[in-house]
């Protein structure tokens, strides 16, 4: 097999396999081949011709994303509503190299294609999984998006070859602004709590407490009534 | 095998020679008492007693088999029995020709090959329906007759299937190498799905006019048989509509439980894709006919013609995983961008994702900037806190 002289390239692959294709009938094939071109034909209408490459596979299609890799993941969800329309596509997202074949007929190699078509293999019809290579180019593009997925396992293909994969988990990014508010306020709590431990520390507790009651111009009469106050509102 | 021609076998009496077999040859002969013609299937049993007694057996096993099938597609047997060294089987003489023929002279039809492979598939469905695998489905087993008849010939392997679970008790593989399914070739069990795919490469090589497993010696063809996945024949034929590539990919399979479980679900599909063939065929012709009447006379260049024709399917090893470009979609102008790639393009789809440092991740990550703020501000507020 001949390769083209060009250097290869890293594309995001977006696999999209027709579950349990192979044992169906022809008629229902067919059907199926038909809805999947439909479904390619509405969801791939946003993306410009240059940034993306359509493949025929045995049991579905890859589309090879030469673009933002965001752009695969729009893809993969747009696509993912045909469920509903009977259309069982599981859906695998990797980024890795690709390169165009050339003999016989074009075509498209690539250890991008081959993960995803791994990756595909494990997804259910009902949720995109994506592998970490793909996590890793969603994150260089945009910091911090790795947080809006979520685990979903380590799988072994039939190749032996282990994948670390994920899926879109739209409460993963409400979950990180939750552990992030937490951990600024811990970190804010300590903080001033390590301040206020230092400044105890170094002066003695009563100079703290009576230099604060002095600021708040309080006599020292007042200070005990009130000092006598707070002790029975600990006590009750 | 025999080196001099009988006279006769049996009540049958020898009148010429029709082929040698790998196991024995095929006369033609002649039954004095009904007055008919016959073809005359004969192995010679070997010398030694252990050959002989296994080579009877399977002889007569495999005539009991192919005697217990009557149906159109398939050739009769009318009776077998055993001369000298010499064991015969009586059969139907045709008067046709072998499809092997007809695929070297390349002047099959699209929807001719759909009809003869659905004649083929339903005569087999009969076949395993009575527990017989053929074993061996090749051009060179057909034979085409008058007004589009089609008859599996020579049961020559077939054994029952029952009884046979693995390889032949001699330890070979039988059957034609190119035409083999995978489980032949690694010498698995093998059952009546075998015969489907046997029938899916007859019917691809009719489609494509190519070989389908080719190889420099057998080794590489049984390579190619169990690797390589061929393109789908609307690509190496655009006369072959798609409905037929869904048919040929799934008789091709190379795991059986994928494959079509049944000869006669392959016949059905088959019989589909002809009744779509039709239609086809007559929009077009009716076309052409309107064409014809508004152009000059064409002469076709036959060099030309030959030059467009398809070039071999399997022609290297075939462990090739690459996938197609699609055709329904135009993918040229992204393609370019692959093979022909600008200074920009070269820099953009060559550079590997980056890990995201510090900077970068305040920059622009805004859960992670706020924290930041938030831990500087506490920290200089716990600092004035404890000094000032």
């Amino acid at each position: 097999m001949k390769t083209t002289n060009a250097a290869a390239t890293l594309a995001s692959v977006v696999f999209l396999k027709i579950q349990e294709y192979a044992r169906r009938p022809v008629q229902e094939q067919t059907r199926l081949r038909a809805q999947l071109e439909a479904v390619l034909a509405v969801t791939l209408a946003d993306l410009p011709p240059e940034n993306r490459i359509v493949l025929d596979t045995a049991d579905g299609t890859a589309v090879a994303i030469l673009a933002d890799p965001e752009e695969a993941l729009r893809l993969a969800e747009r696509a993912l509503p045909a469920i509903t329309a009977g259309l069982p596509l599981c859906i695998g997202i990797n980024h890795g190299t690709v390169q165009m074949a050339s003999g016989r007929e074009n075509g498209m190699i690539g250890d991008g294609i081959a993960v995803a078509a791994s990756v595909a293999e494990f997804a259910s019809p009902s949720r995109v999984l994506i592998s970490r290579s793909f996590r890793d180019a969603l994150s260089d593009i945009t910091p911090g998006v790795e947080g809006a997925f979520s685990p979903a396992g380590t799988f072994t293909d039939g190749g032996l070859r282990t994948h670390e994969l994920f899926f879109p988990d739209r409460q993963a990014a409400g979950r990180r602004r939750r552990r992030l508010i937490a951990l600024g306020a811990a970190a804010v709590i300590g903080l001033v709590g390590a301040g206020i431990t230092v400044r105890a520390s170094t002066g003695g507790h009563q100079k703290i407490f009576d230099a604060t009651m002095a600021k708040l111009g309080l006599s020292a009469k007042e200070r005990q009534i009130y000092l006598r106050g707070l002790r029975e509102k600990l006590k009750f | 095998m025999a080196k001099k021609k009988p006279a006769q076998l049996g009540r049958y009496k020898i009148i010429g020679e029709l082929g040698r077999g790998a196991m024995g040859v095929v006369y033609k002969g002649e039954d004095p008492a009904l007055d008919r013609t016959v073809a005359l299937k004969t192995i010679i049993l070997s010398e030694d007693a252990a050959g002989r007694s296994e080579y009877h057996a399977r002889f007569f096993q495999e005539a009991k088999a192919a005697g217990r099938l009557s149906h159109p597609q398939i050739i009769t047997v009318y009776d077998f029995g055993e001369e000298g060294e010499v064991a015969y089987m009586a059969m139907e003489f045709l008067k046709g020709t072998e499809l092997r023929t007809r695929m070297k002279e390349g002047t099959i039809s699209v929807p001719e090959a759909v009809h003869i492979a659905e004649q083929v598939a339903e005569g087999l469905g009969y076949a395993h329906e009575h527990g017989v695998v053929h074993r061996d489905i090749k051009p060179s087993n057909i034979m085409l007759l008058q007004h589009d008849q089609v008859k599996i010939m020579d049961f020559g392997i077939a054994r029952m299937r029952a009884s046979d679970h693995t390889k032949t008790s001699t330890g070979l593989v039988l059957g034609t190498p190119k035409y083999m399914s995978p489980e032949q070739v690694a010498g698995s069990p093998v059952d009546h799905r075998s015969d489907i795919f046997s029938l899916g490469v007859v019917l691809y090589e009719m489609l494509t006019h190519t070989k389908l497993f080719s190889g420099e010696d057998t080794p590489q063809i049984f390579h190619n048989v169990v690797n390589f996945q061929p393109p789908a024949p609307s690509r190496v034929n655009p006369e072959v509509p798609p409905m037929l590539d869904f048919v040929v990919e799934r008789a091709l399979k190379k795991d059986p439980a994928v494959r079509y479980q049944d000869a006669f679900e392959l016949a059905s599909d088959l019989h589909s894709a002809l009744a779509e063939l039709v239609v086809r065929e007559a929009a077009a012709s009716e076309k052409k006919g309107r064409q014809i009447d508004t152009t000059k006379t064409m002469k076709l260049d036959a060099e030309a013609l030959k030059t467009a024709l398809p070039i071999p399917a399997a022609g290297a090893i075939g462990s090739d995983t690459r996938l197609p470009v699609s055709r329904t979609f135009d993918c040229s102008d992204a393609i370019g961008r692959l093979t022909d790639p600008g200074l920009r393009d070269r820099a953009s789809l060559t550079r590997a994702p980056r890990p995201v440092g510090f900077l970068r991740s305040m920059a622009r990550d805004p859960g992670r900037r706020l924290l930041f703020v938030a831990v500087v501000a506490a920290a200089l507020v716990g600092g004035a806190i404890a000094l000032v």
